[in-house]
């Protein structure tokens, strides 16, 4: 199918931009930059037209529904937010050095979404429980909320990094030199959080409501509710650390972190635990 | 506050304690996903030895979520919230009123030089160069003509100073939701077989049959599939009967509950019942042919009127010879003749050609003049229903929208105030903008810039 055949191509122009980002994190040449933001951009408008494309194309099938039904679509989708996220973000900072470390995640998404077995990228219809109208505003938001804690993991790792050179700049690579001061990093990685906490609290919100209509019940303790809330009480305390306790910097890294690994469960850790959520079934 | 407070209320005031009760929460609830809980535990229960299972089972190990550690950990946390809220309110108030003091020398303590500017003006024209601004940017200010200074003050998202009040009060109400949710209400399913009404639904917690204030009847369950295999649609037609009287028929779908008197009905499972309906056709001396459609337990007029018959059982798999049905039929006179109608009769006389002699009651044409066959089985379903009563939900709701409410306004809106002081000082006029804001500091000092440089504009325009 065309868009699978674009997605694939996606792929392929995220690890190229990947590459350019890293050239210009290491030669500094201001050239690579602008390549490299241009590279995402199309990809990224290749990736919304593909997306685009699999939506009319389901329609055309005859069952049509929004491409956020399975495994494969919700990998592609995580990946479109956190690339939309980051361009979001480059130009409101103008600097393009946290693209080194957020183009990587969504290459890697998009690889595993086309590679990874026993994941099927055909346009399926919905069994009868995905048939409502809440499957989209769940899924946007929390996915959206998922992509902001993407970046703000990512966040983390640049801190560490810079931290780890040392605190003398001039005597630091490019590469160094070059990534955002600690505490630009500090209170995007805030924001991310806080932007991140806001969708996340959203899509837990809009999966109650839904499931007060599939299942009978706004909570029912099932491993993905279970674990969406762990992750919603690990950014709780992060934001409260911050704001009540004045944490900064290497200790809201650790956090962001953290966070990620619960995202990172609650997104496919569940599938391991039997869960109503589960796209493996 | 200088009053000396007690311990307890600086133990529970304190964010160290709410941190560490989440982390808990936390940590239980995760336990929770890797144990098997309720019905699932059973299953774990032959793995690991009778004395700790009968230990975790006492410590509600297995029903976590429910338990009393999980009941006291929120329960302390709902403490600790209102008793912080409280502690920090009072602090929260004066900086509310801080804002919106008309008039503060203090702000302008300390302030960094490029804070003000001069310019060859007076106090008159200048306070209409703010006016103007304030008005277009702010909406809303106060102006106070003092001895020598004319002050101006705006402010901006003070109600965000709230918005954790909004936050915290949220999560009271969520738990006060889940208590009227766990006392008054009811979550149960029941079974209905097509074509049967139930007055009665059973507890899914304890297993208990409560009566139901009306009947239910199924007329019908559908499920439709996709060309796949998948499913595509689970349907049952409801009919909901008061004193038995038609209340109320609907369609009942997954995603499309019914609500009725109070309870909610969810398609949530079906099956197969025993003893659908089947179509039999009774030939008559090998000429005349009638289709009659029957179902288990009724009774039916002969064409020819020498008699009835009624439908003992409806098998849809007899003895592994495919569908059957048993029927009985009884003359006027009397006679009665029980046997099974066979829907492959061909067939099995083909492998077996002598089974009427063996096995007589297979032979569909034991009462004469009737030859019985069979022509097809109706498959008959039950629908499973889940009935839930909660009369939390709307608590449940309110807290929802009090919650993201609370934090729209704490994360996308921050107060800020900004006062504005003009002042003669020989034939010039010396103006100077101090801001206040208790959470994104550069984007104030953005602000002031902005409003000094807008100033100098009007009044080096105007001169």
């Amino acid at each position: 199918m065309i868009n699978t055949t674009i997605l694939s191509w996606v792929t392929f122009i995220y690890f190229a931009a990947f590459v350019f980002y890293l050239f210009r994190m290491v030669l500094g040449h201001e050239f690579w930059s602008k390549l490299a933001t241009w590279t995402t951009l199309i990809g990224i408008v290749a990736q919304s037209v593909a997306l685009i494309i699999r939506w009319k194309t389901s329609y055309n099938m005859g069952i049509g529904h929004a491409p956020l039904s399975n495994f494969y679509e919700s990998l592609i989708f995580f990946a479109w937010t956190i690339v939309l996220l980051y361009l979001l973000m480059q130009w409101r900072l103008k600097n393009s050095s946290i693209g080194v470390f957020v183009l990587p995640v969504a290459f890697l998404i998009m690889a595993y979404a086309s590679i990874a077995p026993g994941i099927n990228n055909r346009i399926e219809p919905l069994i009868p429980a995905l048939q409502s109208n809440w499957l989209t505003s769940h899924v946007l938001t929390c996915f959206l909320g998922y992509a902001a804690f993407t970046v703000a993991f990512a966040l983390g790792l640049m801190y560490f990094v810079k931290k780890a050179s040392g605190a003398d700049v001039s005597q630091s690579s490019i590469f160094i030199r070059l990534l955002p001061t600690e505490y630009q990093m500090d209170e995007l990685m805030y924001s991310c959080a806080a932007l991140g906490f806001i969708f996340l609290t959203l899509g837990i919100v809009t999966g109650s409501v839904w499931a007060h209509y599939a299942w009978g019940s706004y909570w029912s303790w099932d491993p993905k509710e279970t674990w969406s809330l762990i992750t919603w009480l690990i950014y709780a305390v992060m934001l409260h650390v911050r704001l009540v306790r004045g944490w900064r910097g290497q200790r809201m890294a650790i956090m962001a972190i953290v966070g990620f690994a619960c995202v990172l469960f609650t997104y496919l850790g569940v599938n391991l635990l039997p869960s109503l959520h589960s796209y493996m079934t | 506050m200088s009053k000396k407070k007690s311990t307890i209320w600086s133990f529970f005031s304190s964010i160290q304690l709410a941190i560490v009760l989440i982390s808990l929460i936390a940590f239980f609830a995760l336990i929770g996903t890797l144990v098997p809980q309720r019905e699932a535990s059973v299953k774990l229960a032959e793995s690991i030895s009778p004395s700790l299972f009968s230990f975790l089972l006492k410590m509600q190990f297995f029903d976590l979520y429910h338990s009393v550690w999980f009941i006291i950990l929120s329960g302390l946390l709902a403490v600790n919230l209102i008793i912080c809220s409280l502690d920090r309110l009072p602090l929260t108030w004066r900086r509310f009123r801080m804002q919106s003091l008309p008039f503060n020398e203090e702000a302008f303590k300390d302030l960094p030089a490029t804070n003000t500017f001069q310019a060859g003006s007076d106090v008159q024209r200048a306070a209409e160069a703010a006016t103007r601004l304030l008005k277009k940017k702010y909406g809303k200010f106060a102006r106070t003509d003092g001895p020598g200074n004319t002050y101006f003050c705006a402010q901006k998202g003070s109600f965000s100073l709230f918005g954790v009040y909004l936050v915290h009060l949220s999560l009271l109400v969520l738990i006060v939701g889940a208590i009227i949710g766990s006392i008054f209400g009811i979550e149960a399913y029941v079974n209905i077989t097509e074509g049967e009404t139930v007055t009665a639904i059973t507890l899914r917690n304890g297993n208990q049959s409560i009566p139901l204030p009306f009947s239910v009847r199924c007329d019908k369950f559908t499920m439709e599939l996709y060309e796949s295999g998948m499913p595509k649609t689970f349907q049952s037609d409801l009919t909901f009967l008061k004193d038995n009287q038609v209340a109320h028929v609907g369609k009942l779908l997954v995603n499309h509950p019914i609500e009725f008197d109070g309870f909610r009905f969810y398609q949530a499972s079906y099956g197969n019942a025993p003893g659908g309906k089947a179509t039999l056709a009774l030939v008559r001396d090998g000429g005349h042919r009638d289709v009659i459609n029957v179902e288990q337990g009724y009774t039916f007029n002969l064409p020819g009127k020498e008699g009835t018959f009624q439908v003992l059982r409806v098998e849809e798999n007899m003895m592994k010879m495919g569908p059957a049905v048993k029927v009985a039929v009884r003359s006027n006179k009397n006679e009665e003749a029980v046997f099974w109608v066979f829907q492959q009769i061909d067939q099995i006389k083909k492998i077996s050609p002598d089974i009427f002699e063996q096995v007589p009651v297979f032979n569909p044409g034991l009462f004469q003049p009737y030859t019985f066959s069979l022509l097809g089985l109706e498959e008959k379903y039950y629908t499973g229903l889940q009935v839930n009563r909660d009369p939390g939900t709307p608590v449940v709701t309110a807290a929802a929208i009090l919650l993201i409410g609370g934090l729209m306004l704490i994360l996308f809106s921050y107060a800020r105030s900004i006062w504005i002081r003009i002042g003669q000082k020989g034939d010039m006029v010396v103006i100077a903008v101090a801001g206040r804001s208790y959470k994104n500091q550069p984007s104030l000092q953005k602000e002031i810039q902005y409003l000094l440089s807008e100033l100098k504009n009007s009044l080096e325009k105007s001169q």
